[in-house]
């Protein structure tokens, strides 16, 4: 039963090449210090849109955003992306779970 | 980290319960004291094979690539919620008999006196208890740790079930093996919901499934899930202060699912 779905899985990840990320408005995250820059993000409102976001720091991060459907992890000096669903206006947080205190950001759609 | 503390805890000393019936088991056999090298070495070729698991898993998280590992990601948490279906399921079904069983097992392999046997019967006990703890754990992001957090984690854990196994072997008013299984009985649905919650919204992100309305409500005035204490309880409970209606389906039906699956079982 879990060796079927593992082989799913995996003959998913060799088929499917993030072809749902492609041309799509991008935007930059970096993260240093414990924090994720910038803090405020604006974006259009009502289409899908991509971050990427890039880990400068020393230690791993976690973006994370429930209400976006988030969550990445990234090691020290990693680069990655994510996809966010088209979004209605208004503002959305984010934060890097693993430096909570000073991370808090938001996602600002217009 | 919460989770995966709970996790280890709770898979332990459900591991110790059974080492502990076969060692008591043993120790009452006039023939017994034979046995105990091949009890603890079951208990290690267990611990073993779930070691193995754990390698194979970290050497395929080496070579996928970014987009693969999403989908590999949701693989995990997918199966991690079964898993855990199942064995909550698989306990309401066994618990009661699981001492007789074992002690079945154990009792043809002495008659024949086939000391493999019963350090198979140990082996495959003690070893699916850490291979689903291994899987859990993946499934809860322990895996994205540092390696001494992560080894913490699991000296506290173990530490923690030595502890609950030695008060509820002394039994007492206020523990009892049945309270045990029936606290983390619930605490594991409730898991499996929120990884379920989870997979549900990384298949929203591929686009395999629709948001419907999106969001239903924002309850983030009643609990915040951007706070640590409101995403602790969200990845524990599934709990999302901006739910969208497919998820809040999902979710629903799990427990309605679960719910019918565990009066079935208790007939």
């Amino acid at each position: 039963m879990s060796h079927l779905s593992l082989m799913l899985v995996m003959l998913c990840s060799l088929l499917g090449q993030a072809a749902w990320a492609e041309a799509l408005p991008t935007f930059k995250m970096i993260a240093r210090n414990g924090k994720l820059e910038p803090s405020t993000l604006s974006v259009p409102a009502g289409q899908r849109f991509k971050i990427e976001i890039e880990n400068q720091s020393n230690s791993a991060i976690e973006f994370e955003s429930l209400q976006l459907r988030q969550e990445k992890v990234l090691a020290p000096g990693a680069k990655s992306f994510v996809v966010i669903h088209p979004l209605k206006p208004g503002s959305y947080k984010f934060f890097d779970e693993y430096h909570p205190a000073t991370s808090q950001g938001q996602i600002v759609a217009k | 980290m919460g989770n995966a503390l709970f996790i280890i805890w709770r898979e332990s000393a459900e591991a110790m319960l059974v080492v502990g019936i076969l060692y008591a088991w043993l120790k009452r056999q006039p023939d017994g004291h034979k046995g105990m090298r091949y009890l603890w070495g079951g208990v290690a070729a267990g611990v073993g094979l779930a070691l193995v698991l754990a390698a194979l898993m970290l050497g395929m998280m080496q070579w996928l690539s970014a987009d693969s590992m999403e989908y590999f990601q949701l693989g995990m948490v997918t199966v991690a919620a079964l898993l855990i279906m199942q064995m909550v399921l698989w306990m309401r079904r066994h618990g009661r008999t699981l001492k007789r069983d074992l002690e079945q097992g154990l009792q043809q392999n002495l008659e024949t006196a086939n000391w493999w046997g019963m350090l198979t019967v140990v082996a495959l006990a003690v070893g699916r208890e850490s291979a689903e703890t291994v899987v859990f754990l993946y499934g809860v992001g322990l895996e994205q740790q540092s390696l001494a957090s992560t080894l913490q984690v699991i000296a506290i854990g173990l530490l923690l079930a030595s502890v609950t196994f030695w008060l509820l072997q002394k039994g007492g008013r206020w523990l009892s093996w049945q309270a045990f299984f029936r606290v983390s009985e619930l605490l594991l649905l409730l898991l499996a919901g929120g990884l379920l919650v989870n997979a549900a919204e990384k298949m929203m992100n591929f686009g395999w499934l629709p948001p419907l309305i999106d969001p239903v409500w924002d309850s983030s005035a009643l609990l915040d899930d951007s706070t640590s204490a409101g995403n602790f309880i969200a990845t524990l409970t599934g709990y999302r202060a901006h739910p969208a209606l497919s998820v809040l389906l999902a979710y629903l039906t799990y427990w309605l699912a679960m719910w019918g699956l565990m009066r079935r079982t208790n007939r």
